[in-house]
């Protein structure tokens, strides 16, 4: 193989990514930890939209540019695509024959909202989504951090309904606006919040003052069964007063100081290269230094022009999504995989410097303590079935990486919708069978440490994960 | 069919589950079969109520049906006990105890001993065959052995459940609920719709009500967001500053019309240029079902469905503009899409008025106005949803149009989120679709509606500042004393949040707390704004506190005259009461038996009464079961099916009609789609109303609405199980115990269980052991709505056999199908229904479980009901002014 496919080593990395960290502050962190917390546990999502190369097997691209790898759980062998991966095959785990059943015939286009919530979005009409994956996990991890979670994507907001530029729903299944500037998401993380929030929180306080001064006069006046039920509401007012002094606490607390010389915070999708090891770093940096533990990062939107569709322009081919409509022309699949390679090695970038980095406050590296997942909705072409997924890391979590793991049956070979570049095939029957990707979910929450049996509905998690 | 049931003596199935069951004698069913064809429904019913133990008996004599459950030891002695001897003590007993189980040593009174949950596992193993093990011949227990065994511990595990849920203290004070809360809200502030729904949802209670202080819980999320619902809606309420300039589109027909030539003209242009020969420009009868635009004078049309409009400056709106000589017509079910570009502000409301006619008056048709928001931001990634909270009907004639209004509140609706973007893509407009919705038949001389003016105008407001701001903050003299503007305000917002009056001492925390936010605002009424959240976050707002009264007075556990206004209004309105009611209340005059009754009356005469009759339909038919029913796809039917009931409550309730109708009646209060689904003819429109029904259409009652018998469906057929066990849960108050774990499944795969009717396969079922106990009590009520399909609609065949609708009740009564079931439930059940009636009512209007204690109380109820003819009505008037909702 050529050496110049694999710049994961640790020296390329801090030369080329131009976003090298300050050294001393990661000792500084590390001394001013908050060192009786458990070692974090973190999640990222990665989600890039309009899926990857499908051929047919006839077609003689597909030996090099068809995305899922070949072979068995351990013997797997990648093609092209994902050889960049190669360095860290034995960290990541990649998957196939999972879906969300809602979504299995609707038009890829209206994937993005869907991926990390299963929920039936549908295809028109009124629209409802539910709580996202991540935010399932923010809820429980948002408590010993500064922020609950960091959520951004290339094109940042909310996106439209059935057009997502957010990965990350809250519990009432409302989109989170996602962040896109790195200026904006570095402020954010590492500078002083304003005088507003200390004032809110002010108010809070006094107001619950009344409050509980209020219920306990109230409380007087009630029979001794009632005072038991009326001391419900006054634990809840005393749950909601300590998040305020933990918030208080936050508002206190120094943010950590990072080294911004070589940060390219200004960076734009344009700049793809320099756009995407930004957006990595600051996941890394907010990370490191436990400011969150749960991100999401969606690379542009499902379809139609925007800022993702000049990401890639990083390897020199222009109009990510007219990439998947091209691929029966000459050398269409190769660029589509060479687009998908490319997402593929920043991603295995992020993934070795967690691999690098020891643990700050724990066992192992940070990778140990991390699920990075990456994936799209659909396969092939606006299919939104066999979703192409790779993990990374969290072995202290219970995953033990090297694997290709096929689920479902009838679909050994990747070649159901292969090949297809017309709408018959998201409206098409399905044929073969394929599991819910709720189930992987499932077991996500609770390697992570939550008490879940059930996601989106479906309940259980995944066997051999 | 065998009867494991015949097995056992009569006298030992005395069930502690069926409480309520066996009510009077035994009408004798030879004497329905006989005259069945020529005794009517109503005959029956005036023959069944002449038996009521409630009407012969002194009310006190009536007492005590709910008979607290005793421990069937005696059953266990001759039955029970031998059989374990004989079969399980080998292996569980002094020898061997496997399984750390001595069978002889667990005390036989579950409902006293400690055993209860040992039983339960007993009853596990038995039922489903895994005790004694296949492979001890020696041990081996009959069917019929079994299947007594089984009855006894199901019997016994009902009963003591039901005494330990009893033996619970149980108190009305309790939070309101999600809807109770939202109402309160909106009545307090004035605003024309309640919050968005952002509470956790509510658990439903045993008795399947979702206002149960048992299970309405507090938590820090529950209350953060009250806090968070509370301020946003004052935030809405109240405004500052200058009257902000509204956003107005006018919509003009005539110029539209010019538009819409010119574009077809040009359009016609560039295809003659190709030398094909034009579309007909204008031609009246080319497209008679779309909606056109007509020139009045000369008749002279073309297509218009889209518009593209934009703000006109300066416009004016609410006036009454000359007919215009260009009208729009829009035929049924079409509509008129309105491009209004991304100008409507983000939030306020957006009056929608509409001047619009029928184009011919007959009475069989009708149209109403329907609007949709849409936006389509790039390929695939589009919205739409119906905005308009009702369908308003257009009713006047085109020469004497009527103007239509819809206030949509913009901040609550779904968005275009791109609509700020300073770029084009993705799009950034939003659709206005303006819907005819209508029964119209095709064809030249069909209902079309006709609209000649549109104004849409946002934020709008009746009034500057709005009524919902100077509500709150109101005329004073004192306006320009902060300190004693600032009392006034309070003074009056928390007597309304806390429905009574408050002293001085009451609200100072409140001053105090106003003294330190206001240096942080620029104005009085924005730091006033968040004191007066905090007070909609009081437990007194979210409470309904009953206080302990002080020693002196005569009845200790009766509620104060202030209570009780909350309690009633709570209880009829879902809400806080009005003014009216607190000044009452605050006279002691509301207990007056008058002034009770009045209000009464004028609280089921206002509109909010309806949230009564919505939310305790709901619950106590557990129609939200409904909303996961995905097998009907027409939308209007589904509607129609949900609202069945609760207008048919509306109609007893309004009229005072006899509870037995919810049984059977000679009427049927349905609306046209719904008639058209039980082929009840010339009923139009989509409104409620209630028609005369004969026998022949099989309907009347609430029993056999469309609603019930689809949710009691499973999607593809009718399922007697499910409705047998809704009849004796909602209907009859006799619910049957739950099923035992691990409950064999039907076999679909085995192909001579495949061959059988459901009535059939359900006869199978029946026939195990560890199924008969519950489902020979179940099945049969089920079995007699066989006729019903799984949309409600009456059936005579099923595939290719006839329907068989009758069974027998496990005491042996046949009902022969609907018919039958109707007349046995009026000649023998009557007392039992209205007990139930009288016991769910209560329930809700307490907000709690009913126990034994209760007892007394109910049966005193359910006789005054009786002997006052039965009229829901009346029930109302009795509940309220009983002890039961007068006391703590």
């Amino acid at each position: 193989m050529n050496p110049k496919s694999h710049p994961l080593n640790r020296r390329t990395f801090l030369r080329g990514s131009g976003v090298a960290l300050a050294l001393p502050w990661l000792e500084t962190f590390a001394a001013s930890s908050r060192a009786k917390d458990a070692t974090p546990k973190r999640f990222l999502s990665v989600y890039h939209p309009d899926g990857v190369g499908l051929p047919l097997k006839s077609d003689p691209a597909w030996k090099d540019w068809s995305w899922f790898p070949r072979g068995g759980e351990k013997d797997f062998e990648l093609t092209k695509v994902l050889d960049v991966l190669q360095p860290l095959r034995s960290d990541i785990t990649i998957y196939s024959g999972l879906s969300h059943p809602a979504a299995r015939n609707v038009h890829g286009h209206s994937n993005a909202d869907q991926y990390l919530t299963g929920a039936p979005v549908g295809g028109s009409g009124p629209y409802k989504n539910s709580i996202s994956l991540d935010q399932v996990y923010a809820e429980h991890a948002g408590n010993f951090t500064r922020h609950s979670s960091l959520v951004m994507s290339t094109n940042g907001g909310v996106g439209g309904p059935r057009g997502a530029q957010t990965q990350s729903f809250n519990r009432e299944g409302r989109p989170i606006p996602a962040m896109n500037k790195p200026k904006q998401i570095f402020d954010l993380l590492f500078v002083t919040s304003g005088k507003d929030a200390a004032a809110k929180l002010a108010r809070s306080k006094s107001a619950l003052d009344l409050l509980i001064a209020n219920t306990r006069s109230l409380g007087r006046q009630l029979s001794k069964h009632d005072q038991q039920t009326l001391s419900q509401y006054l634990d809840a007012v005393r749950d909601t007063e300590l998040k305020l002094e933990k918030a208080q606490k936050w508002l206190t607390t120094p943010v950590p100081q990072v080294d911004t010389r070589n940060l390219h915070l200004d960076a734009e999708p344009k700049e793809a290269r320099l756009y995407f090891q930004t957006m990595y770093e600051l996941i890394y940096l907010a990370f490191l230094s436990d400011s969150t533990r749960v991100a999401t990062f969606q690379l542009g939107r499902e379809n139609g022009e925007g800022p993702h569709d000049l990401l890639s322009l990083a390897v020199g081919l222009g109009g990510a999504h007219g990439l998947t409509h091209a691929v029966k022309n000459p050398g269409g699949w190769q660029n589509l995989g060479t687009y998908n390679r490319y997402q593929a090695e920043e991603f295995g970038r992020f993934v070795q410097k967690l691999k690098d980095t020891p643990e700050p406050n724990g066992s192992g590296s940070m990778l140990d303590n991390t699920l990075a997942m990456h994936g799209s909705a659909s396969s092939s072409f606006h299919l939104s079935r066999n979703y192409p997924i790779i993990t990374a890391g969290g072995k202290n979590l219970g995953f033990s990486n090297g694997r290709y793991l096929k689920f479902g049956t009838g679909n050994e070979d990747n070649q159901a919708g292969a090949g297809i570049v017309s709408d018959a095939g998201w409206t098409g029957k399905m044929e073969v069978e394929e599991l819910p990707l709720a189930r992987l979910f499932v077991t996500i929450l609770q390697r992570l440490g939550l008490e879940r049996d059930a996601f989106a509905g479906e309940t259980g998690t995944l066997a051999r994960v | 069919m065998t009867h494991i049931h015949s097995l056992l003596p009569q006298s030992l199935l005395s069930s502690a589950g069926a409480v309520l069951l066996l009510l009077g004698s035994v009408w004798t069913l030879q004497a329905a079969s006989v005259q069945e064809s020529v005794v009517s429904l109503d005959v029956v019913r005036e023959q069944g109520r002449a038996k009521s133990r409630f009407l012969k008996d002194a009310p006190e004599a009536a007492k005590g049906t709910d008979v607290i459950p005793k421990a069937n030891v005696a059953a266990f002695q001759k039955l029970v006990e031998p059989m374990l001897k004989k079969s399980c003590i080998a292996c569980h007993g002094p020898e061997k105890a496997k399984g750390r189980l001595r069978i002889d040593q667990l005390n036989p009174d579950m409902l006293h001993g400690p055993d209860a949950e040992r039983w339960r596992e007993v009853f596990n193993a038995l039922s489903k065959s895994e005790m004694p093990p296949e492979d001890e011949p020696d041990y081996a227990l009959a069917a019929a052995d079994r299947g007594s065994m089984v009855d006894w511990l199901s019997a016994e595990l009902n009963a003591a459940s039901i005494v330990r849920r009893s033996s619970q203290e149980h108190s009305s004070f309790r939070r309101l609920t999600n809807y109770e809360y939202n109402y309160a809200l909106q009545d307090i502030l004035g605003l024309p719709v309640p919050p968005v729904d952002k509470l956790p949802p509510e658990t439903t209670s045993a008795d399947g009500f979702n206002n149960s202080s048992e299970l309405l819980q507090m938590s820090a999320m529950q209350f953060e967001t009250y806090r968070e619902l509370g301020l946003k809606s004052l935030k809405r309420a109240t405004v500052s500053g200058e009257r902000p300039p509204a956003v107005t589109y006018l919509i003009s027909m005539q110029e539209e019309m010019a538009k819409a030539v010119t574009k077809e003209a040009k359009a016609a242009l560039a295809k003659t240029k190709d030398g094909k020969t034009p579309d007909r420009i204008r031609n009246p009868q080319r497209s008679k079902n779309q909606p056109q635009l007509v020139q009045r004078a000369t008749g002279e049309r073309i297509d218009f469905a889209e518009g593209a409009e934009l703000p006109r400056d300066g416009a004016v709106v609410g006036k009454t503009p000359p007919l215009s000589p260009v009208v729009l017509e829009l035929p049924r079910s079409r509509e008129l899409k309105l491009d209004l570009d991304r100008f409507l502000p983000d939030e306020g409301t957006m009056r929608v008025r509409i001047r619009a006619g029928r184009s011919i008056m007959n009475p069989v048709e009708y149209a109403s106005l329907r609007l949709i928001f849409s936006a389509h931001t790039s390929n695939n990634a589009n919205f739409s949803q119906i905005v308009s909270a009702h369908d308003i009907p257009v009713t006047a004639p085109v020469d004497k149009p009527q103007f239509i209004e819809f206030d949509i509140p913009l901040g609550d609706i779904q968005r275009n989120p791109f609509r700020h973007l300073n770029t084009t893509f993705p799009r950034r407009n939003e659709f206005l679709h303006i819907q005819s919705v209508s029964n119209a038949g095709g064809g030249e001389q069909s209902l079309h509606v006709v609209i000649d003016h549109i104004e849409i105008s946002a934020p709008f407001y009746e009034q500057w500042p709005p009524q919902t701001h100077t509500a709150i903050f109101f005329a004073s003299k004192n306006k320009g004393d902060e300190q004693a503007y600032g009392r006034e305000v309070l003074n009056r917002f928390l007597k309304r949040v806390w429905r009574r009056p408050v002293n001085k001492e009451e609200v100072d925390p409140f001053m105090a707390l106003f003294a330190k936010y206001r240096p942080g605002f620029a104005t009085f009424e924005e730091a006033m704004v968040e004191v007066l959240a905090t007070a909609l976050s009081t437990p007194e707002f979210l409470y309904l506190s009953q206080r302990v009264a002080n020693a002196k007075t005569k009845s200790p556990s009766q509620i104060s005259t202030l209570e009780l206004a909350s309690r009633l209004s709570v209880f009829l309105w879902s809400s806080i009461p009005d003014d009216e009611l607190v000044q009452l209340a605050d006279q002691g005059k509301l207990r007056e038996p008058k002034v009770l009754a009045a209000q009464v009356k004028r609280m089921l005469a206002d509109p909010r009464a309806q949230r009564f009759s919505y939310n305790f339909v709901e619950q106590w038919l557990g129609l939200e079961r409904m909303s996961s029913a995905t097998h009907v796809t027409d939308s209007t039917l589904k509607t129609a099916m949900q609202e069945e009931p609760r207008a048919f409550f509306e109609e007893v309730l309004g009229q005072n009609r006899s509870i037995m109708d919810f049984i059977h009646s000679d009427y049927a209060v349905v609306n046209e789609r719904l008639a058209n689904h039980y082929r009840i003819p010339q009923v139009f429109g989509p409104q409620f109303r209630k028609v005369s029904v004969t026998p022949q259409t099989n309907r009347g009652g609430l029993l056999t609405s469309a609603v019930i018998m689809t949710m009691n469906s499973d999607g593809k057929d009718s399922h007697p199980l499910k409705r047998g066990v809704w009849m004796m849960k909602r209907i009859l108050d006799d619910p049957p115990p739950p099923p035992p774990p691990n409950v064999p499944q039907v076999d679909l795969t085995n192909p001579e269980i495949l061959k059988m009717t459901m009535k059939e396969r359900i006869a199978d079922h029946r026939n195990k052991p560890a199924c008969n106990s519950c489902h020979s009590k179940i099945d049969p009520w089920g079995i007699a709505f066989e006729n019903y399909d799984a949309l409600g609609a009456y059936r005579t065949r099923i595939k290719d056999k006839p329907v068989d609708a009758t069974s027998e009740l496990f005491n042996h009564q046949t009902l022969a199908g609907i018919d039958g079931l109707k007349r046995y439930l009026l000649a023998d059940r009557q007392d039992q229904f209205a007990r139930a009636m009288v016991h769910k009512l209560t329930t809700y209007a307490l907000g709690r479980p009913l126990t034994f204690a209760d007892s007394s109380d109910l049966d005193r109820l359910t006789a005054q009901l009786r002997r006052g003819g039965d009229g829901l009505g009346d029930l109302i008037q009795l509940i309220v002014s009983s002890d039961l909702f007068n006391s703590r």
